[in-house]
């Protein structure tokens, strides 16, 4: 009893010795953003681990565009709002369909189309970045939001494609055959039987597609040059341009920047559950 | 209801041909069963008729009506499969009336029959449950369910049972069987298992590395099969087979020194090698040192019957006894066999000598 008792505690121990320094180590730059928010201009860079008069008004100076970096900040907000969405949207349509037609239609070249997916990671994104610039720039794309939609669709797709093929290979073939019986076309079996029974992972891979363009930096950067087309993502970078860079709005624009992406995925957790075919088939 | 007809049926996967040209016909309300070991093509003959899988070659026709080039929903045909396959997002209401909902079929008439087959299959009070809270036997009754809703031209079965433990797998034979009866429609079954295929067909199919080995009723299969695949496939336990000389001039075929007895009806059929079978309780102890000795290795009692492994020369003979015994391994025992039940196979092709 004492000797498992002790085994247990130890155990424990260890994963604490192993947990906290982590979290500390991730936390630490969090409150570090958060402590530049709630400080005036002045004390933000005092070394203090608490302001000596905490102030919400650089969150005033950001949501009314109080200074000249951030004029187009909700414009700006937006854009990251939409394009995240749309290429979360169109991320996950694609790879929908594609997935569903490979692992489940079994369609001819599926396997071919699933290593061409894998080999565009073999190229880091970055030294795509100039000919999707030259691509963008012949089809005129330039400097509108369509570019960066395109860009993150195609960086994202073929690992939600991957994973999404991955996903459905686990759903029981039975459940097709049972379904065409039953009456079901194409159609019906992907919308009533294979949608329905994939909507974790769909989450799982809406969510990172979502974040991966929220996130980006590079490709932002590069596509949209005009103040009213870039992302937060990029405004942000634009602070560092001077040499007195206002650091308490940078980090509190960082801080509501961050906000979104911690509240879709606090919001979709609980859809990323596995164990819904659960009672499909006997394993 | 339809009858259902297989014309030369052929089926290769790649270079690999499964099925070698299969014709038997289905009548009208049959109870069908398709046995065989496994990779005989059994359920590829079942696929091929539910439209899951392409003919090779032949035609299959239910009714009159030519079906190879239909899509399997256009078949009117259900199917019930080993691993149940019940959608698991739905509720066993809603997996008994997806069909009809395929076919927008009204509410109401929907409903009626979702409470029809629920009634029938017992599942009224699980209507609402999802598979995942079901038990095994309860899933295996929704995917019967699921097929009785639709009121098909024809049942088929892929070995529905083997998923269950050995109990409820007895229930659950009697549950189809008596369901069959009720409702007298077409079925196909199959399976791997010769008890559920003696106890639940009308006409059994006895298949072997994508041929028919032979067609016929449960008991005609046991007292009659038609050659030495069939005489140790079906009856458990199975058939003990001895290799041997028919002597000619004699009434015994003598096999390594040891003398088994033969009926004289099939006395013309001496000079040849055999193949002699003799099922284990058609053999009873000799009360008198006369008979076929042979040396008790095993003594197995199950209650009602004992089970004796016995050695006979090099061979080594199962037999059945109805009630107990006093004998013991080690023992020397002599056999009386049941000449009228004795059965003849030719060396070579191995059929059945008559």
């Amino acid at each position: 009893m004492t000797k498992s008792l002790l085994k247990t505690v130890t155990t424990e121990a260890k994963l604490l010795l192993i947990g906290i320094p982590v979290l500390v180590w991730t936390l630490v730059p969090i409150y570090h953003m958060f402590l530049f928010a709630i400080s005036s201009k002045d004390s933000a860079t005092s070394g203090r681990l608490w302001p000596q008069e905490p102030t919400l008004q650089n969150f005033d100076f950001v949501f009314q565009q109080k200074h000249f970096y951030l004029d187009h900040f909700w414009i700006q907000m937006g854009n990251s709002l939409l394009i995240a969405l749309t290429v979360g949207f169109l991320t996950l349509l694609i790879a929908t369909c594609a997935a569903f037609a490979i692992s489940r239609l079994k369609v001819r070249g599926g396997r071919t189309v699933m290593n061409l997916a894998l080999f565009t990671y073999f190229i880091p994104a970055a030294f795509l970045a100039v000919p999707m610039y030259k691509t963008m720039g012949l089809y005129g794309l330039l400097n509108t939001q369509w570019s960066l939609i395109l860009a993150m669709v195609t960086i994202a797709s073929p690992y939600c494609i991957w994973v999404l093929k991955q996903a459905s290979d686990k759903l029981p073939f039975e459940l097709d055959e049972a379904a065409r019986m039953d009456g079901a076309s194409p159609l019906q079996l992907f919308f009533l039987v294979y949608l329905p029974l994939m909507v974790p992972s769909l989450v799982a891979v809406g969510t990172y597609s979502l974040l991966l363009a929220w996130n980006e930096y590079l490709y932002a950067f590069l596509l949209l040059s005009n103040d009213k087309s870039v992302t937060v993502a990029v405004a942000l970078g634009n602070f560092l341009s001077a040499d007195d860079s206002p650091w308490e709005l940078l980090m509190t624009t960082g801080l509501i920047y961050a906000l979104p992406p911690a509240a879709i995925y606090y919001t979709f957790k609980r859809y990323m559950v596995s164990g819904l075919t659960a009672g499909a088939v006997k394993s | 209801m339809a009858s259902v007809s297989f014309r030369n049926i052929k089926k290769s996967f790649g270079k690999t041909d499964i099925i070698h040209g299969i014709s038997f016909d289905i009548r009208d309300g049959e109870f069908v069963v398709l046995v065989g070991p496994s990779g005989c093509g059994k359920s590829t003959l079942l696929r091929m008729l539910a439209g899951l899988e392409d003919i090779t070659g032949g035609d299959i026709v239910i009714d009159d009506t030519f079906v190879n080039d239909l899509e399997a929903k256009d078949r009117d045909i259900a199917m019930v499969f080993q691993s149940y396959a019940l959608y698991p997002h739905m509720t066993v209401r809603e997996n008994m009336g997806f069909s009809l909902r395929l076919r927008k079929a009204d509410t109401r008439v929907t409903q009626e029959r979702v409470a029809h087959a629920a009634r029938i299959l017992n599942l009224e009070a699980l209507l609402e449950r999802y598979p995942r809270e079901l038990s095994g036997g309860q899933r295996q009754r929704v995917a019967m369910g699921r097929a009785i809703v639709r009121d098909p031209k024809v049942f088929l079965f892929d070995e529905p049972l083997s998923n269950l433990d050995a109990k409820l797998r007895v229930a659950m034979r009697a549950e189809i069987k008596e369901l069959h009866q009720r409702l007298k429609t077409t079925t196909v079954y199959v399976t791997h298992d010769q008890i559920e295929a003696m106890t639940m067909a009308d006409r059994i199919v006895v298949m072997h590395d994508g041929i028919v080995e032979q067609i016929g009723t449960p008991l005609d299969l046991f007292d009659h099969p038609g050659n030495l695949f069939v005489a140790q496939f079906i009856g458990s336990p199975s058939m003990n087979v001895v290799r041997g000389e028919f002597k000619a001039g004699t009434n015994v075929v003598e096999s390594q020194g040891v003398q088994w007895p033969v009926p004289p009806n099939l006395a013309r059929h001496a000079g040849r090698s055999v193949h002699y079978g003799i099922r284990p309780s058609d053999m009873t102890l000799s009360a008198s040192a006369q008979g076929v000795p042979a040396q008790v290795v095993v003594v197995e009692p199950t209650g009602a019957e004992t089970e004796l492994l016995l050695q006979v020369g090099q061979a080594q003979l199962t037999m059945v006894l109805h009630g107990r015994t006093k004998v013991n391994p080690g023992d020397t025992v002599h056999l009386d066999i049941d000449v009228s039940k004795v059965h003849l196979f030719d060396g070579q092709s191995e059929q059945r000598l008559d």
